[in-house]
């Protein structure tokens, strides 16, 4: 589909007095004065031969928090920084006919203007590289940058977005993953089918086990999506020097893997691009990948100025990662005694438009469904699906949380049916020094079972039980 | 543009801006004074809490007109050059910040309460910190650096400048 873009022919018009007695008016930000108060931090100890555990240790930046002195990323400002907005496409699946950027880039205080066009390499992802930088001419899910603008003021760079005008084709779209794998469900990524990627572990035989256990119960959990809601929305600054090489200020976690996938979009070399992380506030899986750097960068560069952006609360709902919703159906097998001896667990993971760390969620999820309890006969199935809503990625636990949630529920349904004391049949089933893991793994440091007696006897859980 | 003229940190300041700008805005990008944050915009996080003539406020819903001629305390007015204020140094000992984002929000808000309530309950503290949100650390440390701090405030004479 052919994009619409007219070049702002009043852009030659707009003359460097113009400029500057618009960015007079509108008072660009003054950088940062010094820090006034005494500055010695706490420099931690070298690690000696003295165990950590049990010491007080003192943050060394803790001083400087309570003072309002940490400079997080918005906080820094730069000579002649600009601001970048990135207008979401509002709408779960569609695909581009238009996008008409003219009215905003004559406005006064506009510098520059991006879309999905003039990213060099419009792809990236930690596995799967399926993600874009600013939606090309498909819509994936309501968070999807279509475009962006770089403005002398926030306020300015927020009033351009509407300006832009984007004409969309809406699509079908799929919103529920167990709809998602039904035969004819639309595909999201077509020709690409929904299920993106799958697990299965088979460890002795679940027919057999089954056949030989004296009850058989099954039960469905599902957690939902969840957002890790920093405090601190992403932010970025973006500049370039005179060799060429990009610098940006990041929010971003992992700044190693961050340059790989900067180099691959922006179609960079590694050594001219560096990333400077600092102080941030709150990650918790969110910020483990790119979100508005590729962005910067090239505005930054159509420019000539340091471009900053920080993303509103809005946007770190509908366009950062997630946790993945997953549906898990669980069977399992037991003695009338409570003995575990078979367990047959299905995982369907809800993955978003996009794949981002969902192979590493699925791993992690399909690995530990089966709870740490010793089981001889155990088959776990996994997908991921995509679906048209907000990308699903790291998330403190990839995938840990939520089975958690399914097999000790399930463990307690079980001990109901049974009339058994919920520790009592997980005493029976826990995981000892040398038991083996679901896929054969040989575990050891394990203190699983002295550590629910001690937790029960400080509980005092015997006294409260009928 | 509106010329607005109101002390901060026991400053008179002053600035000529958008009528629409916030306080928030005012005191980050014009005064320079970073330590109230943006965390949603929409008042409903706390992270910009400023104390206006005492008050536990959100920056963010102020407009400047509003904040003229008024008192603004800031977290970076709180503290002198010999002295950290008590609430600081509590939230220091007890570690309790860990990204620290929250901080400037939540120990002005604890200010305000210490100000006007001495010896407060822990109720009475979970409901001054309710407007602050903390994804880090939650709040049990906060509490216990709150009434450590309130000990320290009931022995010692006031700090100056505030």
């Amino acid at each position: 589909m052919a994009q619409k873009r007219k070049t702002g022919e009043r852009e030659q018009q707009v003359t460097q007095k113009t400029l500057h007695s618009v960015d007079e008016i509108l008072r660009l930000p003054a950088i940062a004065p010094p820090a006034t108060y005494p500055l010695e931090t706490l420099v931690p100890e070298v690690r000696q031969q003295t165990p950590a555990v049990g010491q007080r240790a003192t943050r060394p930046d803790g001083k400087l928090h309570g003072l309002g002195q940490t400079r997080y990323i918005d906080d820094l400002a730069f000579p002649d920084m600009l601001y970048a907005k990135i207008k979401r496409a509002g709408i779960a699946s569609a695909r581009i006919k238009s996008i008409d950027t003219c009215e905003a880039e004559a406005m006064p205080g506009v510098m520059a203007v991006l879309t999905g066009r003039e990213i060099p390499v419009n792809s990236f992802g930690p596995s799967l590289k399926d993600q874009p930088v600013l939606a090309d001419d498909r819509v994936f899910h309501v968070g999807d940058g279509v475009a962006a603008v770089a403005a002398v003021t926030e306020q300015i760079a927020l009033e351009a977005l509407d300006k832009i005008k984007v004409e969309y084709e809406p699509l079908p779209a799929v919103f529920d993953p167990l709809e998602a794998i039904k035969d004819g469900a639309y595909q999201v990524h077509a020709p690409n089918g929904n299920i993106y990627a799958r697990k299965i572990i088979k460890k002795g035989d679940i027919k057999k086990g089954f056949a030989a256990s004296d009850r058989i119960f099954e039960g469905s959990f599902r957690t939902q999506m969840v957002e890790h809601a920093p405090m601190e929305p992403h932010a970025a600054i973006a500049m370039w020097d005179a060799n060429g090489r990009v610098t940006i200020h990041s929010t971003l976690g992992r700044i190693t893997l961050g340059r790989a996938d900067i180099s691959r979009t922006l179609k960079l070399p590694l050594n001219r691009i560096r990333i400077v992380a600092t102080i941030v506030g709150g990650n918790f899986g969110g910020k483990n990948e790119i979100t508005l750097e590729p962005v910067l960068a090239l505005l930054s560069k159509k420019t000539g100025r340091p471009v900053k952006g920080v993303y509103t609360r809005t946007e770190e709902f509908i366009a950062t990662t997630t946790r993945h919703p997953i549906i898990m159906d669980y069977k399992t097998g037991v003695t009338k005694d409570g003995k575990i001896l078979a367990r047959e667990v299905r995982l369907v993971l809800d993955g978003g438009a996009y794949c981002s760390w969902s192979e590493t969620t699925l791993g992690k999820a399909c690995i530990l469904s089966a709870g740490p309890y010793n089981i001889e006969n155990f088959y776990a199935e996994a997908l991921v699906v995509y679906t048209n809503k907000t990308m699903t990625g790291a998330m403190r636990g990839f995938g840990a949380p939520q089975v958690c949630f399914a097999y000790e529920s399930h463990m307690d349904d079980i001990a109901a049916e049974l009339n058994l004391d919920p520790l009592d049949i997980r005493l029976m089933n826990a995981f000892e020094e040398g038991s083996l893991s679901p896929t054969g793994q040989v575990l050891q440091s394990v203190v699983l079972k002295d550590s629910l007696l001690q937790a029960a006897r400080r509980a005092g859980w015997k006294e409260t039980r009928p | 543009m509106a010329d607005v003229t109101l002390t901060v940190n026991g400053k008179l300041r002053t600035a000529s801006v958008p009528p629409e700008t916030t306080l928030l805005s005012l005191l980050r990008e014009q005064f320079s004074l970073t330590g109230a944050k943006l965390g949603c915009d929409v008042g409903d996080c706390g992270a910009c809490t400023v104390l206006v003539d005492g008050n536990a406020v959100n920056a963010c819903l102020i407009l400047v007109g509003q904040a003229a001629d008024h008192k603004v305390l800031t977290i970076e007015g709180l503290a002198t050059l010999e002295h950290l204020h008590p609430l600081q140094k509590a939230f220091e000992e007890h570690a309790s910040l860990q990204c620290g984002f929250c901080g400037p929000g939540v120990i002005l808000s604890a200010k305000a309460l210490l100000d006007e309530s001495p010896n407060p309950s822990v109720p009475e503290i979970r409901d001054a910190l309710a407007g602050n949100l903390c994804r880090c650390t939650g709040y049990t440390k906060m509490i216990e650096a709150v009434q450590d701090a309130a000990r320290a405030m009931r022995g010692e004479p006031a700090k100056p400048g505030v």
